[in-house]
């Protein structure tokens, strides 16, 4: 399949911490790719990085052939390529969910308004948010409010969409709403790289599974090899550590 | 009947009959350089506040670090001058000083809305500077993770919600401004506190010529703070919203409808 990021020896520090340490991997066409790890393992730094709201200190990240940090794309161009839902929404306060999802197509798509709405409308009505056009974010549930992220981040036609904890800080009984849109987004073959604590999603959603501890992949494999078989002991403890604590 | 034989509510009605022009003419250049004063205040407190949030860009070179540090020296220097010592003495200080040191005769209004706009701006640039760092961080990372350009999130994103944040203070701002225009007497502006003292000075009624004068700003400054007020709930929008009929959303008929039970449908 295409390769769309090729990420290689990528490093991150903060001061002395080094958050982030040789990190490789590859996400190609149609990937849905899950992130696990403990709290801390530099998961969130990582995405953030190749989404460039965090600056890597080393490394090179490949999208389409050309390294971003080497200035070889432009930022901005490059990030409507690469979208991204944060665990915190983030959604913009001073507009309406129709807005949200128009603003960026219109003001850095250039779009026209009409093509903005229309394709704004569309995946509105997919992660079934149409009804609330006119709400506010304030006046949405948590729930509401990630799947209105998520049209969002659709509305800008990316061709990866990064996923940082997107179901983490909802109330238990809206996780599944989220999680739903998220599966029905993974089967149409959107590319995903999702950092998630939700097993079951990535078990049974992704393709491939990539386990992190102390800023390294430790252990990268299919959904069944990672949690039947597992090579590392490290994350044989994590998941049972994991499951004992959660299911 | 002579002032000396009147009563306190007689004296009041004779110096609006016969002052009445003067004290609305004064209180009409009262408002009008508050108003101006603030708008002004305004836009000089959010470009000082813009500049003071902008943190260099990792790329910038060493001279436009500089060039950016240096602004931001004279704007503390500005904001903290000007908010450290009496706009009486400000306006003492510019009027006067322009015309000795340049030999430029300030008029009694070019020199009033310098001076209070400038004072006014070095509130605001703090207040401005409060407004945006009290936005959640989160707003500028949507922005940005939707190819925004720094420029796009502050204008469309950081600033709308910092104004919002800050419509109070700029309230009162303009009620400070209201009454604070007084000290522009000193410079021989013919506001209301002016009109004040000319009345007093004519009649002697120190009194009745103050409550008055009293009346008169708070009913400025009352019904500002109120229309201010009003500006804020519209700015919030209505507490409720309407959710779309079928008919608004007819032409997105052509695809499958959310079903609650099964989650997104693409
Ligand atoms: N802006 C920052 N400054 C300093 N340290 C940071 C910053 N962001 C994250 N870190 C550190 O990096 C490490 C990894 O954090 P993070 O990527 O958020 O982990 P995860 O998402 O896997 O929980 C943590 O030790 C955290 O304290
Ligand atoms: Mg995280």
């Amino acid at each position: 399949m295409e390769e769309i990021l090729k990420i290689e020896h990528l490093v991150k520090t903060f001061g002395s911490n080094e958050v982030l340490r040789d990190i490789d991997f590859t996400v190609s066409k149609g990937d849905v790719t899950s992130i696990i790890g403990a709290s801390g393992s530099g998961k969130s730094t990582l995405l953030r990085c190749i989404n460039m709201l965090e600056e890597a200190t080393g490394g090179k990240i490949l999208y389409h052939g050309k390294n971003i940090l080497a200035g070889e794309v432009n930022e901005d161009q490059y990030r409507t390529k690469v979208g991204m839902v944060f665990q915190s929404f983030n959604l913009f306060s001073n507009y309406s969910v129709l807005d949200n999802c128009i603003i960026g197509q219109t003001h850095v798509l250039k779009r026209s308004r009409e093509e903005a709405e229309k394709n704004a409308m569309e995946y509105l009505s997919k992660v079934g948010m149409a009804q609330y056009i006119k709400a506010k974010p304030r006046q949405l549930s948590g729930g509401q409010k990630q799947r209105v992220a998520i049209a969002r981040a659709l509305a800008m036609n990316p061709e990866v969409l990064l996923f940082d904890e997107p179901t983490s800080a909802l109330d238990p009984e809206m996780v599944g709403e989220v999680l739903d849109v998220m599966k029905a987004l993974a089967e149409t073959g959107m590319t995903m790289l999702v950092v998630t604590h939700e097993m079951a999603f990535a078990r049974d959603v992704s393709n491939r599974v990539i386990y992190m501890a102390d800023g390294m992949i430790e252990e990268e494999g299919t959904p069944e090899k990672i949690f039947t078989s597992p090579d590392s002991p490290k994350t044989k403890d994590f998941l049972s550590r994991f499951s004992a604590k959660n299911v | 009947m002579t002032i000396a034989e009147m009563n306190f509510f007689q004296r009041m009605l004779y110096i609006l009959e016969r002052y009445g022009s003067s004290l609305a003419k004064g209180a009409a250049t009262t408002m009008a350089i508050a108003i101006i004063c603030t708008l002004l205040g305004c836009v000089i407190g959010f470009a000082v506040g813009l500049i003071q949030t902008t943190e260099p860009h990792k790329k910038d070179g060493i001279v436009k670090r500089g060039i950016l540090r240096f602004v931001k020296v004279v704007l503390t220097a500005y904001v903290e001058v000007f908010r450290g010592t009496p706009m009486m003495l400000q306006a003492a200080f510019i009027y006067y000083g322009m015309s000795q040191l340049f030999n430029i005769n300030l008029g009694m209004w070019s020199a009033a809305i310098i001076i209070v706009s400038i004072n006014t701006g070095a509130y605001m640039a703090e207040t401005v500077r409060g407004g945006i760092l009290s936005v959640d961080p989160g707003q500028r990372e949507g922005a940005r993770a939707i190819g925004m350009s720094h420029f796009q999130t502050m204008l469309l994103v950081i600033l709308p919600q910092a104004l919002r944040n800050i419509m109070p203070q700029i309230g009162n701002n303009l009620i400070i401004n209201i009454k604070d225009t007084c000290v522009l007497s000193i410079i021989g502006t013919v506001e209301l506190f002016f009109t004040f003292r000319s009345i007093s000075g004519a009649l002697y009624t120190y009194f009745e010529a103050a409550t008055v004068t009293m009346i008169i700003y708070f009913v400025l400054t009352f019904v500002c703070s109120r229309i201010l007020r009003f500006v804020e709930t519209k700015m919030d929008g209505p507490s409720n919203f309407d959710l779309a009929t079928t008919d608004t959303l007819a032409f997105t008929s052509g695809l499958t409808r959310y079903d609650a039970n099964k989650g997104g449908t693409f």
